[in-house]
Protein backbone atom coordinates (compact mmCIF):
# COMPACT_ATOMS: atom_id res chain seq x y z
CA UNK A 1 0.00 0.00 0.00
CA UNK A 2 1.36 3.66 -0.81
CA UNK A 3 0.15 6.97 0.86
CA UNK A 4 -1.59 9.38 -1.03
CA UNK A 5 -2.13 10.34 -4.63
CA UNK A 6 1.34 10.49 -5.72
CA UNK A 7 4.62 9.40 -4.69
CA UNK A 8 8.64 10.50 -4.64
CA UNK A 9 9.59 8.47 -1.62
CA UNK A 10 9.61 4.66 -1.03
CA UNK A 11 7.38 3.85 1.59
CA UNK A 12 8.94 2.81 4.76
CA UNK A 13 8.31 0.30 7.87
CA UNK A 14 6.42 3.58 9.72
CA UNK A 15 4.11 3.87 6.47
CA UNK A 16 3.41 0.16 6.24
CA UNK A 17 2.27 0.56 9.91
CA UNK A 18 0.35 4.01 9.86
CA UNK A 19 -1.14 2.43 6.39
CA UNK A 20 -2.85 -0.35 8.37
CA UNK A 21 -3.59 1.38 11.12
CA UNK A 22 -5.81 3.59 9.19
CA UNK A 23 -7.30 1.16 7.12
CA UNK A 24 -9.07 -0.16 10.43
CA UNK A 25 -10.16 3.86 10.49
CA UNK A 26 -7.16 3.98 13.57
CA UNK A 27 -5.54 7.03 12.83
CA UNK A 28 -1.86 6.69 14.66
CA UNK A 29 0.93 9.39 15.54
CA UNK A 30 4.40 8.69 17.00
CA UNK A 31 4.94 9.87 20.82
CA UNK A 32 8.94 9.92 21.79
CA UNK A 33 9.06 7.76 25.11
CA UNK A 34 11.70 10.08 26.22
CA UNK A 35 10.13 13.96 26.10
CA UNK A 36 6.72 12.90 24.83
CA UNK A 37 6.90 15.21 21.89
CA UNK A 38 3.63 13.82 19.57
CA UNK A 39 4.24 13.85 16.17
CA UNK A 40 1.23 13.48 13.65
CA UNK A 41 1.61 11.72 10.90
CA UNK A 42 4.37 9.87 12.39
CA UNK A 43 7.96 10.07 12.44
CA UNK A 44 10.54 7.05 12.94
CA UNK A 45 12.98 9.80 15.38
CA UNK A 46 12.30 12.36 17.75
CA UNK A 47 14.41 15.72 17.18
CA UNK A 48 15.01 15.28 20.45
CA UNK A 49 18.05 12.90 19.70
CA UNK A 50 15.57 9.91 20.88
CA UNK A 51 14.94 6.10 18.48
CA UNK A 52 12.64 5.37 21.19
CA UNK A 53 9.04 6.19 19.84
CA UNK A 54 5.94 4.32 20.59
CA UNK A 55 2.44 4.34 18.88
CA UNK A 56 -0.27 6.38 20.11
CA UNK A 57 -4.34 6.71 18.84
CA UNK A 58 -4.56 10.40 17.74
CA UNK A 59 -8.11 11.86 17.67
CA UNK A 60 -10.21 12.15 14.95
CA UNK A 61 -12.38 14.99 15.58
CA UNK A 62 -11.28 18.77 15.21
CA UNK A 63 -12.05 21.72 13.44
CA UNK A 64 -11.04 23.67 10.04
CA UNK A 65 -8.12 26.54 10.06
CA UNK A 66 -7.71 26.77 6.66
CA UNK A 67 -8.08 25.76 3.43
CA UNK A 68 -7.59 26.34 -0.58
CA UNK A 69 -9.40 25.14 -3.52
CA UNK A 70 -6.22 24.02 -5.93
CA UNK A 71 -7.77 24.97 -9.43
CA UNK A 72 -4.19 24.77 -11.07
CA UNK A 73 -2.42 21.32 -10.35
CA UNK A 74 1.19 20.20 -10.27
CA UNK A 75 1.68 17.91 -13.18
CA UNK A 76 1.56 14.49 -11.37
CA UNK A 77 -2.25 15.69 -10.02
CA UNK A 78 -4.10 16.94 -12.78
CA UNK A 79 -6.34 13.90 -12.94
CA UNK A 80 -7.66 14.77 -9.58
CA UNK A 81 -8.12 18.87 -9.60
CA UNK A 82 -9.82 20.75 -8.42
CA UNK A 83 -9.01 19.35 -4.80
CA UNK A 84 -9.45 21.10 -0.95
CA UNK A 85 -6.19 20.69 0.70
CA UNK A 86 -7.20 22.00 4.47
CA UNK A 87 -5.39 21.95 7.87
CA UNK A 88 -7.45 20.95 10.56
CA UNK A 89 -6.83 21.52 14.28
CA UNK A 90 -7.69 18.01 16.49
CA UNK A 91 -9.26 17.45 19.52
CA UNK A 92 -6.07 17.18 21.18
CA UNK A 93 -4.38 20.13 19.46
CA UNK A 94 -2.25 18.40 17.10
CA UNK A 95 -2.93 19.54 13.07
CA UNK A 96 -2.85 17.58 10.28
CA UNK A 97 -3.22 18.39 6.67
CA UNK A 98 -5.26 16.74 4.02
CA UNK A 99 -8.01 16.86 1.79
CA UNK A 100 -11.60 17.63 2.77
CA UNK A 101 -14.27 15.29 1.02
CA UNK A 102 -18.34 15.62 0.66
CA UNK A 103 -18.37 19.66 0.44
CA UNK A 104 -19.34 22.10 -1.61
CA UNK A 105 -16.62 25.45 -2.03
CA UNK A 106 -20.07 27.43 -0.37
CA UNK A 107 -20.49 25.46 2.36
CA UNK A 108 -16.76 25.46 3.63
CA UNK A 109 -16.12 27.47 6.69
CA UNK A 110 -13.31 28.33 8.95
CA UNK A 111 -13.85 26.67 12.70
CA UNK A 112 -16.48 24.02 10.88
CA UNK A 113 -16.42 20.58 12.58
CA UNK A 114 -14.38 18.09 10.47
CA UNK A 115 -13.86 13.93 10.92
CA UNK A 116 -10.74 12.48 9.37
CA UNK A 117 -11.96 9.29 7.64
CA UNK A 118 -9.65 6.85 5.59
CA UNK A 119 -10.29 7.10 1.81
CA UNK A 120 -9.06 4.34 -0.54
CA UNK A 121 -8.02 6.12 -3.53
CA UNK A 122 -7.27 3.15 -5.86
CA UNK A 123 -6.51 -0.68 -4.86
CA UNK A 124 -3.10 0.25 -3.67
CA UNK A 125 -3.27 3.58 -2.48
CA UNK A 126 -4.71 5.08 0.45
CA UNK A 127 -5.15 8.57 2.26
CA UNK A 128 -6.92 10.48 5.23
CA UNK A 129 -9.25 12.50 4.50
CA UNK A 130 -11.25 15.37 6.30
CA UNK A 131 -15.23 14.87 6.36
CA UNK A 132 -18.03 17.41 7.75
CA UNK A 133 -19.15 16.18 10.85
CA UNK B 1 27.73 38.43 16.91
CA UNK B 2 27.64 42.55 16.43
CA UNK B 3 31.42 42.64 18.07
CA UNK B 4 33.00 39.66 16.38
CA UNK B 5 32.40 41.80 13.29
CA UNK B 6 35.94 43.19 12.58
CA UNK B 7 35.60 43.45 8.31
CA UNK B 8 33.24 46.17 7.07
CA UNK B 9 31.77 44.35 3.62
CA UNK B 10 30.90 46.40 0.89
CA UNK B 11 29.36 46.13 -2.60
CA UNK B 12 31.79 47.18 -5.35
CA UNK B 13 29.98 46.15 -8.59
CA UNK B 14 26.62 44.84 -9.66
CA UNK B 15 24.90 43.34 -13.21
CA UNK B 16 21.53 41.75 -13.75
CA UNK B 17 20.50 39.72 -16.90
CA UNK B 18 16.57 40.87 -18.30
CA UNK B 19 14.36 38.51 -16.43
CA UNK B 20 11.45 36.92 -18.34
CA UNK B 21 11.39 34.32 -20.91
CA UNK B 22 14.42 34.14 -22.14
CA UNK B 23 14.53 31.12 -25.01
CA UNK B 24 17.32 32.53 -26.28
CA UNK B 25 19.67 31.76 -23.62
CA UNK B 26 20.45 28.82 -21.52
CA UNK B 27 21.87 29.44 -17.80
CA UNK B 28 25.46 29.75 -18.51
CA UNK B 29 24.69 32.96 -21.07
CA UNK B 30 22.11 34.13 -18.57
CA UNK B 31 24.97 34.48 -15.88
CA UNK B 32 27.64 36.03 -17.97
CA UNK B 33 24.91 38.59 -19.00
CA UNK B 34 24.91 39.54 -15.31
CA UNK B 35 28.77 38.29 -14.07
CA UNK B 36 30.19 40.68 -16.55
CA UNK B 37 28.76 43.72 -16.11
CA UNK B 38 28.94 43.33 -12.18
CA UNK B 39 33.10 42.47 -12.53
CA UNK B 40 32.85 45.72 -15.22
CA UNK B 41 31.28 48.07 -12.89
CA UNK B 42 33.71 47.25 -9.94
CA UNK B 43 36.28 48.22 -12.36
CA UNK B 44 37.13 45.51 -13.86
CA UNK B 45 38.25 43.64 -11.08
CA UNK B 46 38.17 40.20 -12.42
CA UNK B 47 41.87 39.60 -11.49
CA UNK B 48 40.79 40.67 -7.91
CA UNK B 49 38.06 37.80 -7.25
CA UNK B 50 39.60 35.55 -5.09
CA UNK B 51 36.28 33.39 -4.81
CA UNK B 52 33.10 32.82 -6.13
CA UNK B 53 29.79 31.80 -5.05
CA UNK B 54 27.23 30.20 -7.55
CA UNK B 55 23.28 30.07 -6.39
CA UNK B 56 21.05 27.94 -8.51
CA UNK B 57 18.45 26.47 -6.88
CA UNK B 58 17.31 23.19 -8.77
CA UNK B 59 19.01 20.97 -11.41
CA UNK B 60 15.97 19.66 -13.44
CA UNK B 61 14.97 23.11 -14.61
CA UNK B 62 17.94 23.71 -16.61
CA UNK B 63 18.95 20.41 -17.74
CA UNK B 64 22.31 20.87 -15.93
CA UNK B 65 23.34 19.01 -13.04
CA UNK B 66 26.00 20.81 -10.58
CA UNK B 67 25.58 23.94 -12.35
CA UNK B 68 27.93 26.14 -10.32
CA UNK B 69 30.45 24.31 -12.45
CA UNK B 70 29.51 25.33 -16.02
CA UNK B 71 29.03 29.08 -14.85
CA UNK B 72 32.26 29.66 -13.58
CA UNK B 73 34.15 28.11 -16.55
CA UNK B 74 31.69 30.15 -18.77
CA UNK B 75 32.46 33.40 -16.45
CA UNK B 76 35.99 32.97 -16.83
CA UNK B 77 36.75 32.25 -13.39
CA UNK B 78 38.66 28.85 -13.73
CA UNK B 79 40.94 28.14 -11.26
CA UNK B 80 39.64 30.28 -8.41
CA UNK B 81 37.90 28.64 -5.17
CA UNK B 82 34.28 28.12 -6.19
CA UNK B 83 31.07 26.35 -4.89
CA UNK B 84 27.15 26.70 -5.29
CA UNK B 85 24.65 27.21 -2.62
CA UNK B 86 21.05 26.05 -2.25
CA UNK B 87 18.59 27.72 -0.36
CA UNK B 88 15.23 26.80 -2.89
CA UNK B 89 13.37 30.46 -3.30
CA UNK B 90 15.91 32.07 -1.12
CA UNK B 91 18.83 30.97 -2.81
CA UNK B 92 20.52 34.00 -3.90
CA UNK B 93 20.50 35.56 -0.34
CA UNK B 94 22.10 32.55 1.19
CA UNK B 95 25.36 33.20 -1.89
CA UNK B 96 25.35 36.92 -0.52
CA UNK B 97 25.23 35.47 2.94
CA UNK B 98 27.62 32.85 2.12
CA UNK B 99 29.98 35.52 0.57
CA UNK B 100 29.83 37.95 3.43
CA UNK B 101 30.87 35.20 5.53
CA UNK B 102 33.79 34.28 3.36
CA UNK B 103 34.83 37.90 3.31
CA UNK B 104 34.42 38.23 7.20
CA UNK B 105 36.09 35.15 7.68
CA UNK B 106 38.93 36.26 5.43
CA UNK B 107 39.20 33.47 3.20
CA UNK B 108 38.63 36.10 0.40
CA UNK B 109 38.65 39.46 0.05
CA UNK B 110 36.44 40.08 -2.92
CA UNK B 111 33.78 37.38 -3.77
CA UNK B 112 31.69 37.20 -7.10
CA UNK B 113 28.44 36.23 -6.38
CA UNK B 114 26.02 35.15 -9.12
CA UNK B 115 22.54 34.04 -8.85
CA UNK B 116 20.93 32.28 -11.78
CA UNK B 117 17.87 30.09 -12.36
CA UNK B 118 15.86 29.21 -16.13
CA UNK B 119 12.94 27.88 -15.62
CA UNK B 120 10.29 28.19 -18.33
CA UNK B 121 11.66 25.20 -20.56
CA UNK B 122 9.77 23.21 -18.97
CA UNK B 123 5.46 23.60 -18.75
CA UNK B 124 3.90 25.55 -15.95
CA UNK B 125 2.76 22.58 -14.43
CA UNK B 126 5.72 20.57 -14.70
CA UNK B 127 7.82 23.56 -12.94
CA UNK B 128 4.84 23.62 -10.30
CA UNK B 129 5.45 20.14 -9.23
CA UNK B 130 9.90 20.10 -9.45
CA UNK B 131 8.68 23.33 -6.97
CA UNK B 132 6.74 21.44 -4.81
CA UNK B 133 9.07 18.51 -4.48
CA UNK B 134 11.31 21.14 -2.16
CA UNK B 135 8.04 21.03 -0.11
CA UNK B 136 7.52 17.86 2.23
CA UNK B 137 7.51 15.00 0.11
CA UNK B 138 6.53 11.92 2.89
CA UNK B 139 2.73 13.14 3.94
CA UNK B 140 2.40 16.27 1.93
CA UNK B 141 3.20 16.34 -1.61
CA UNK B 142 1.56 13.29 -2.27
CA UNK B 143 -1.96 15.22 -1.31
CA UNK B 144 -0.80 17.42 -4.25
CA UNK B 145 0.31 20.38 -2.17
CA UNK B 146 2.23 23.06 -4.55
CA UNK B 147 3.83 26.23 -3.17
CA UNK B 148 0.46 28.44 -4.37
CA UNK B 149 -1.55 26.43 -2.04
CA UNK B 150 0.35 26.34 0.80
CA UNK B 151 0.23 30.39 0.71
CA UNK B 152 -3.67 29.98 -0.16
CA UNK B 153 -3.79 27.92 3.12
CA UNK B 154 -2.14 30.98 4.97
CA UNK B 155 -4.17 33.26 3.11
CA UNK B 156 -7.49 32.22 4.22
CA UNK B 157 -6.05 31.64 7.37
CA UNK B 158 -5.20 35.61 7.48
CA UNK B 159 -8.37 36.80 6.04
CA UNK B 160 -10.26 34.80 9.04
CA UNK B 161 -8.35 36.00 11.70
CA UNK B 162 -7.69 40.07 10.56
CA UNK B 163 -10.32 40.47 7.89
CA UNK B 164 -7.80 41.03 5.17
CA UNK B 165 -9.74 41.39 2.11
CA UNK B 166 -8.93 39.99 -1.94
CA UNK B 167 -9.29 43.61 -2.75
CA UNK B 168 -6.14 43.86 -0.57
CA UNK B 169 -3.84 40.77 -2.00
CA UNK B 170 -4.79 42.32 -5.78
CA UNK B 171 -4.06 46.30 -4.27
CA UNK B 172 0.01 44.63 -3.90
CA UNK B 173 -0.12 43.18 -7.44
CA UNK B 174 -1.23 46.62 -8.77
CA UNK B 175 1.80 48.30 -6.71
CA UNK B 176 4.57 45.91 -8.08
CA UNK B 177 2.62 46.14 -11.59
CA UNK B 178 3.20 49.84 -11.24
CA UNK B 179 6.75 49.71 -9.86
CA UNK B 180 8.13 46.78 -12.42
CA UNK B 181 6.39 48.64 -15.66
CA UNK B 182 9.69 50.99 -14.80
CA UNK B 183 12.18 48.60 -13.95
CA UNK B 184 13.75 47.61 -17.53
CA UNK B 185 14.88 44.43 -16.10
CA UNK B 186 11.64 43.20 -15.06
CA UNK B 187 9.93 40.13 -16.57
CA UNK B 188 6.69 41.51 -16.93
CA UNK B 189 6.55 45.97 -17.60
CA UNK B 190 3.01 46.95 -18.09
CA UNK B 191 0.67 48.10 -15.52
CA UNK B 192 -2.74 45.99 -14.33
CA UNK B 193 -5.97 47.92 -13.05
CA UNK B 194 -7.43 47.15 -9.51
CA UNK B 195 -10.01 45.33 -11.97
CA UNK B 196 -8.15 42.94 -13.66
CA UNK B 197 -5.87 42.00 -11.13
CA UNK B 198 -9.35 40.52 -9.38
CA UNK B 199 -10.52 39.31 -12.36
CA UNK B 200 -7.76 36.85 -13.61
CA UNK B 201 -7.94 33.25 -13.16
CA UNK B 202 -8.02 31.10 -9.97
CA UNK B 203 -5.12 29.13 -9.15
CA UNK B 204 -5.64 27.96 -5.47
CA UNK B 205 -8.38 30.37 -3.94
CA UNK B 206 -8.09 32.66 -2.81
CA UNK B 207 -5.05 33.60 -4.91
CA UNK B 208 -5.61 34.20 -8.33
CA UNK B 209 -3.42 34.42 -11.33
CA UNK B 210 -2.39 37.84 -10.65
CA UNK B 211 -1.46 37.42 -7.16
CA UNK B 212 1.08 34.40 -7.98
CA UNK B 213 4.55 35.54 -9.22
CA UNK B 214 5.60 34.18 -12.65
CA UNK B 215 8.02 31.57 -13.62
CA UNK B 216 10.88 33.38 -15.17
CA UNK B 217 14.66 32.92 -16.32
CA UNK B 218 16.99 35.25 -15.12
CA UNK B 219 20.54 35.66 -13.42
CA UNK B 220 21.73 38.36 -11.12
CA UNK B 221 26.02 39.29 -10.18
CA UNK B 222 27.25 41.39 -7.59
CA UNK B 223 30.81 41.98 -6.60
CA UNK B 224 31.41 42.21 -2.65
CA UNK B 225 34.90 42.81 -1.24
CA UNK B 226 36.48 43.66 1.97
CA UNK B 227 36.16 47.90 2.77
CA UNK B 228 39.42 48.36 1.40
CA UNK B 229 38.97 46.57 -1.66
CA UNK B 230 35.69 47.63 -2.11
CA UNK B 231 36.65 51.89 -1.43
CA UNK B 232 39.52 51.13 -4.32
CA UNK B 233 36.89 49.49 -6.79
CA UNK B 234 33.74 51.27 -6.71
CA UNK B 235 33.18 55.07 -5.58
CA UNK B 236 30.26 54.53 -3.76
CA UNK B 237 30.13 51.08 -2.80
CA UNK B 238 27.02 50.10 -0.48
CA UNK B 239 27.81 48.33 2.58
CA UNK B 240 25.67 44.96 3.95
CA UNK B 241 25.89 46.05 7.41
CA UNK B 242 23.56 43.68 8.96
CA UNK B 243 22.42 39.76 8.34
CA UNK B 244 19.95 37.81 10.01
CA UNK B 245 18.75 34.21 8.97
CA UNK B 246 16.84 31.85 10.34
CA UNK B 247 14.27 28.34 9.38
CA UNK B 248 11.14 26.85 10.42
CA UNK B 249 9.24 23.12 10.57
CA UNK B 250 8.94 21.59 7.42
CA UNK B 251 5.28 20.59 7.65
CA UNK B 252 2.82 23.81 7.60
CA UNK B 253 0.76 22.07 9.38
CA UNK B 254 2.76 21.40 12.52
CA UNK B 255 3.22 25.26 12.80
CA UNK B 256 1.21 27.01 15.40
CA UNK B 257 0.83 30.01 13.22
CA UNK B 258 -0.58 30.28 9.96
CA UNK B 259 -1.00 34.12 9.59
CA UNK B 260 2.87 34.90 9.88
CA UNK B 261 6.36 33.57 9.13
CA UNK B 262 8.39 33.25 12.33
CA UNK B 263 11.48 32.51 10.46
CA UNK B 264 10.71 36.20 9.40
CA UNK B 265 10.09 37.75 12.42
CA UNK B 266 13.79 35.47 13.81
CA UNK B 267 15.99 36.93 11.07
CA UNK B 268 14.62 40.62 11.50
CA UNK B 269 15.22 40.41 14.92
CA UNK B 270 18.89 39.71 14.20
CA UNK B 271 19.52 41.55 11.87
CA UNK B 272 17.84 44.77 13.19
CA UNK B 273 19.87 44.33 16.62
CA UNK B 274 23.26 43.75 14.47
CA UNK B 275 22.61 47.04 12.70
CA UNK B 276 21.02 48.80 15.86
CA UNK B 277 18.07 50.19 13.81
CA UNK B 278 14.41 49.63 14.09
CA UNK B 279 12.03 49.11 11.53
CA UNK B 280 11.12 52.64 11.38
CA UNK B 281 14.92 53.41 10.52
CA UNK B 282 14.28 51.76 7.21
CA UNK B 283 13.82 53.97 3.93
CA UNK B 284 12.82 51.37 1.85
CA UNK B 285 12.58 47.47 1.46
CA UNK B 286 12.88 44.37 -1.06
CA UNK B 287 10.33 42.06 0.27
CA UNK B 288 9.69 38.19 -0.42
CA UNK B 289 6.24 38.47 -2.45
CA UNK B 290 5.84 35.48 -4.39
CA UNK B 291 2.35 35.73 -3.30
CA UNK B 292 0.83 38.98 -2.90
CA UNK B 293 -0.40 37.28 1.13
CA UNK B 294 3.05 36.67 1.08
CA UNK B 295 4.22 40.44 1.10
CA UNK B 296 1.15 41.61 3.70
CA UNK B 297 2.95 38.85 6.27
CA UNK B 298 6.22 40.13 5.23
CA UNK B 299 4.85 43.88 6.09
CA UNK B 300 3.75 42.27 9.78
CA UNK B 301 6.74 40.17 10.59
CA UNK B 302 9.33 42.60 9.54
CA UNK B 303 7.50 45.00 11.63
CA UNK B 304 6.18 48.01 9.39
CA UNK B 305 3.24 47.56 10.57
CA UNK B 306 1.07 46.03 13.74
CA UNK B 307 -0.04 42.74 12.71
CA UNK B 308 -3.11 41.92 11.27
CA UNK B 309 -2.68 45.40 9.42
CA UNK B 310 -0.88 44.34 6.59
CA UNK B 311 -3.68 44.47 4.27
CA UNK B 312 -4.31 47.98 5.92
CA UNK B 313 -1.35 48.95 5.20
CA UNK B 314 -1.25 48.96 0.82
CA UNK B 315 -4.79 49.79 1.19
CA UNK B 316 -3.65 53.19 2.31
CA UNK B 317 -0.73 53.31 0.12
CA UNK B 318 2.25 53.08 2.36
CA UNK B 319 4.24 50.83 1.03
CA UNK B 320 4.16 52.76 -2.29
CA UNK B 321 6.78 55.73 -3.06
CA UNK B 322 6.07 58.65 -1.10
CA UNK B 323 4.74 56.14 1.65
CA UNK B 324 5.89 55.29 5.28
CA UNK B 325 7.80 52.20 4.15
CA UNK B 326 8.45 51.63 0.23
CA UNK B 327 8.31 47.84 -0.70
CA UNK B 328 9.32 46.27 -3.60
CA UNK B 329 10.05 49.45 -5.80
CA UNK B 330 11.69 47.36 -8.54
CA UNK B 331 8.53 45.38 -8.62
CA UNK B 332 9.39 42.80 -6.73
CA UNK B 333 8.72 38.55 -7.32
CA UNK B 334 5.04 39.63 -8.97
CA UNK B 335 6.23 41.85 -11.86
CA UNK B 336 10.04 41.73 -12.25
CA UNK B 337 9.85 38.01 -11.74
CA UNK B 338 11.32 34.94 -9.54
CA UNK B 339 14.04 33.22 -11.06
CA UNK B 340 14.85 31.27 -7.95
CA UNK B 341 18.51 31.73 -7.23
CA UNK B 342 18.97 35.36 -8.91
CA UNK B 343 16.09 37.05 -6.64
CA UNK B 344 18.04 37.76 -3.68
CA UNK B 345 21.18 38.77 -5.88
CA UNK B 346 18.44 40.87 -7.73
CA UNK B 347 16.57 42.24 -4.10
CA UNK B 348 20.46 43.25 -3.37
CA UNK B 349 20.98 45.24 -6.58
CA UNK B 350 18.05 46.76 -6.13
CA UNK B 351 19.26 47.83 -2.93
CA UNK B 352 22.16 48.99 -4.16
CA UNK B 353 20.89 50.90 -7.13
CA UNK B 354 18.40 53.09 -4.54
CA UNK B 355 20.91 53.78 -2.12
CA UNK B 356 23.57 55.50 -5.69
CA UNK B 357 20.33 56.88 -6.34
CA UNK B 358 20.42 55.64 -10.17
CA UNK B 359 17.13 54.17 -10.77
CA UNK B 360 15.39 57.55 -12.00
CA UNK B 361 11.64 58.00 -12.12
CA UNK B 362 11.06 54.75 -9.12
CA UNK B 363 14.05 56.45 -7.04
CA UNK B 364 12.89 56.84 -3.17
CA UNK B 365 14.18 59.79 -2.07
CA UNK B 366 17.04 59.87 0.10
CA UNK B 367 17.54 56.22 0.95
CA UNK B 368 20.37 55.85 3.10
CA UNK B 369 18.85 52.73 4.84
CA UNK B 370 17.74 49.44 3.20
CA UNK B 371 16.70 45.98 3.30
CA UNK B 372 15.80 42.63 1.84
CA UNK B 373 13.99 39.76 2.91
CA UNK B 374 14.43 36.74 0.97
CA UNK B 375 12.34 33.10 1.77
CA UNK B 376 12.97 29.74 0.56
CA UNK B 377 9.68 27.38 0.63
CA UNK B 378 7.35 28.63 3.24
CA UNK B 379 10.17 30.23 5.57
CA UNK B 380 12.40 26.97 6.11
CA UNK B 381 14.50 29.15 4.63
CA UNK B 382 14.58 32.83 5.67
CA UNK B 383 17.82 35.60 5.43
CA UNK B 384 17.62 39.57 5.80
CA UNK B 385 20.27 41.69 4.92
CA UNK B 386 20.65 45.35 5.89
CA UNK B 387 22.47 48.24 3.62
CA UNK B 388 23.55 51.46 4.07
CA UNK B 389 25.25 53.69 2.11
Amino acid sequence: MRFGFVSFLPETELVAKFLDELKHNRLMGAKCKKCGTRYLPPRAHCACGSTEIEWYEAPKQGKLLAYTIVAFPPESMIKYAPYIPAIAELDDGSRLLAHITDVTPKNLQIGMQLQVVPHQISMDRLTFKFKPL
Amino acid sequence: MNSQVTEKVGIAGIGQAKFGKRSDTTIRELSYEAAIPALQDAGNCANDVDAVVIGVAGDEFAGQGSSGAVINDYVGMTGKPMFRVEAACATGSAAVRAGWALIQSKLASVVLVIGAETMTQVSSAKATELMAKAGETRWEYPLGTTFPSYYALMATAHMHEYGTTREQLSMVSVKNHKYGAMNPYAHFQKEVSLEEAMKSVMICHPLNLYDCCPISDGAAAIVMANEEKAKKLNDTPVWLTALGASSDKMMIAERQDLTSLLATKLAAEQAYRMANLTPKDIDMALVHDCFTIAEIMAYEDLGFCKKGDGGKLIQEGQTYIGGKIPVNVDGGLKAKGHPLGATGVAMTIEAVRQLRGEVGPRQVNDAEIALSHNIGETGQYCFVHIYSR
